[in-house]
């Protein structure tokens, strides 16, 4: 089985960015959203980094998070997800990202939750696999 | 600090400064300036304002009133509210009719709250519109704050702002749906010297609370009908009267409900009429656990055996916290 991963060109070059939001609960469901008209309109500005908001009633605090130097976030979107486990899987790029909103269900965004951590690898990372000088 | 004017201590809420915006209604002389009032306003937080201290109250001792309006329905915001007047001008408070709120039509209370506005000289008001999101937001939060809580620290913050803007505060008189004697006992607390009532249908009986009531009652009315949808135009407003057993309100609420997001924030979502009509028409959202459900010392016996040693060469399979923590994995499968 093979997953191939489309990205144009064309699509890196895009100076126009997406704007993500990561959300800390499961939204069973698969489809476009009013994220503008419904949560957007009401995300508040705490300070420069941090930003508060509501899901469902639920208190939200976020922080932008930035892709680290060098990387480039990208989004896929696959057609149709074939049932055949070895059948050939097709991804498509359908924006770039350079930043996204990072929420937290009533907590302040720390070095403790594990997306933000999780970047660390990116310099360890780095770190084992260049040349030692 | 002293950059601070002072419209800042009408837009201050739970510590945080709202947006300015370009105009603000600073002064409500009558009913209609409610309405400009809460159109400006961002219905995401609490809203406040204080009338202006007349000078007798500064001058004279006050008694002060509280009560709140719009704690059942399931849209709009719950509202506190406060008045106080000279103990030497009880009398007026009587000829304006300031009785149980309840019993008055609502005609009556616009009418007195426009009499409460017109004697600027004797009585002093305030109200803090406490945002459905605001409610929603406290009973959903890790540690559930509960509407009593919520409620207790409204009505605390606005004698406390009476009383730092200058009012010589002598008595408080509450209208509690809850228990009399705690809450009796945490106002002495907070507000020490000062006589302390608090009683069930303290609204019926001390003209005061009535006084209180109207500004509060009023102001939810006016708040709920000058409500802006955020989420848009399409919205309708035929909402009713909030209340869960509205049948109008009910059937605004089937009609209004976004798969993703759910209601508008006009709604209290931790309602439980809220609840259900999501639960059966909206996606189903999972958070996470809230708190680790850990099983209670379970002890399998499989503990005292040894592990095969057919199953050593896997070791290396093991992950080092490092990744665990992260919750980093390799990407073999999407």
């Amino acid at each position: 089985m093979a997953i191939r991963l489309h990205i144009n060109k064309k699509d890196l070059a895009k100076q126009e960015e997406s704007e993500l939001h990561l959300m800390p609960c499961k939204i069973h469901g698969d489809q476009a959203a009013n994220v503008s008209s419904y949560f957007k309109s009401s995300i508040r500005k705490i300070d420069e980094e941090h930003y508060d908001c509501s899901f469902r009633g639920y208190p939200l605090q976020g922080k932008k998070v930035i892709v680290p130097a060098g990387y480039k976030g990208i989004m896929f979107m696959e057609n149709k997800k074939t049932d055949a486990e070895n059948k050939n899987r097709n991804l498509y790029c359908t924006g770039t990202f350079s930043q996204f909103t990072y929420w937290n269900y009533d907590r302040i965004p720390s070095k403790n939750d594990s997306l933000v951590a999780a970047l660390d690898w990116i310099d360890i990372a780095e770190a084992l696999h260049s040349s030692e000088t | 600090m002293d950059e601070k004017d002072e419209n800042e201590t009408e837009e201050n809420n739970q510590g945080r400064e709202e947006i300015p915006r370009e105009e603000t209604v600073n002064v409500i002389a009558c009913k209609e300036d409610l309405n400009p009032f809460f159109e400006q306003s961002n219905h995401s937080i609490n809203k406040v304002h204080f009338s202006e201290v007349p000078q007798i109250c500064r001058d004279e001792p006050c008694q002060l009133g509280v009560d709140e309006a719009g704690r059942g329905p399931v849209l709009g915001p719950m509202v506190y509210g406060i008045s106080y007047a000279p103990l030497s001008r009880k009398q007026l408070l009587v000829d304006l009719g300031c009785a149980d709120s309840k019993s008055l039509t609502e005609k009556k209370r616009d009418e007195i709250f426009d009499d409460i506005c017109k004697h600027k000289d004797s009585i002093g008001w305030a109200i803090e519109a406490i945002s459905p999101n605001v409610i929603a937001n406290s009973m959903y939060r890790r540690t559930k704050v509960s509407l009593n809580e919520v409620s207790m620290v409204s009505a605390i913050k606005l004698i406390q702002g009476a009383i730092e803007a200058g009012v010589n505060v002598a008595e408080i008189y509450v209208d509690t749906v809850g228990k009399p004697e705690s809450y009796q006992a945490r106002l002495k607390g907070v507000f020490p010297g000062v006589k302390i009532v608090v009683a069930k249908k303290a609204d019926a009986t001390y003209p005061i609370v009535s006084a209180a009531s109207i500004c509060a009652k009023v102001s939810r009315d006016h708040a709920l009908r000058a409500w802006r949808f955020r989420e848009g135009d399409s919205i309708g407003t035929e909402y009713g009267s909030g209340y869960p057993t509205d049948p109008v309100t009910k059937n605004w609420l089937s009609e209004n409900v976004d798969a993703v997001f759910g209601f508008p924030q006009l709604v209290r979502f931790s309602w439980s009429t809220a609840e259900q009509i999501l639960e059966s028409k909206a996606l189903a959202v999972e958070w996470e656990e809230t708190e680790e459900t850990e099983m209670p010392n379970e002890q399998t016996i499989l503990k005292f055996f040894a592990k095969s040693p057919t199953k050593l060469p896997n070791v290396h399979t093991k992950k080092h916290p490092f990744f665990t923590e992260r919750c980093l994995s390799n990407a073999n499968i999407l």
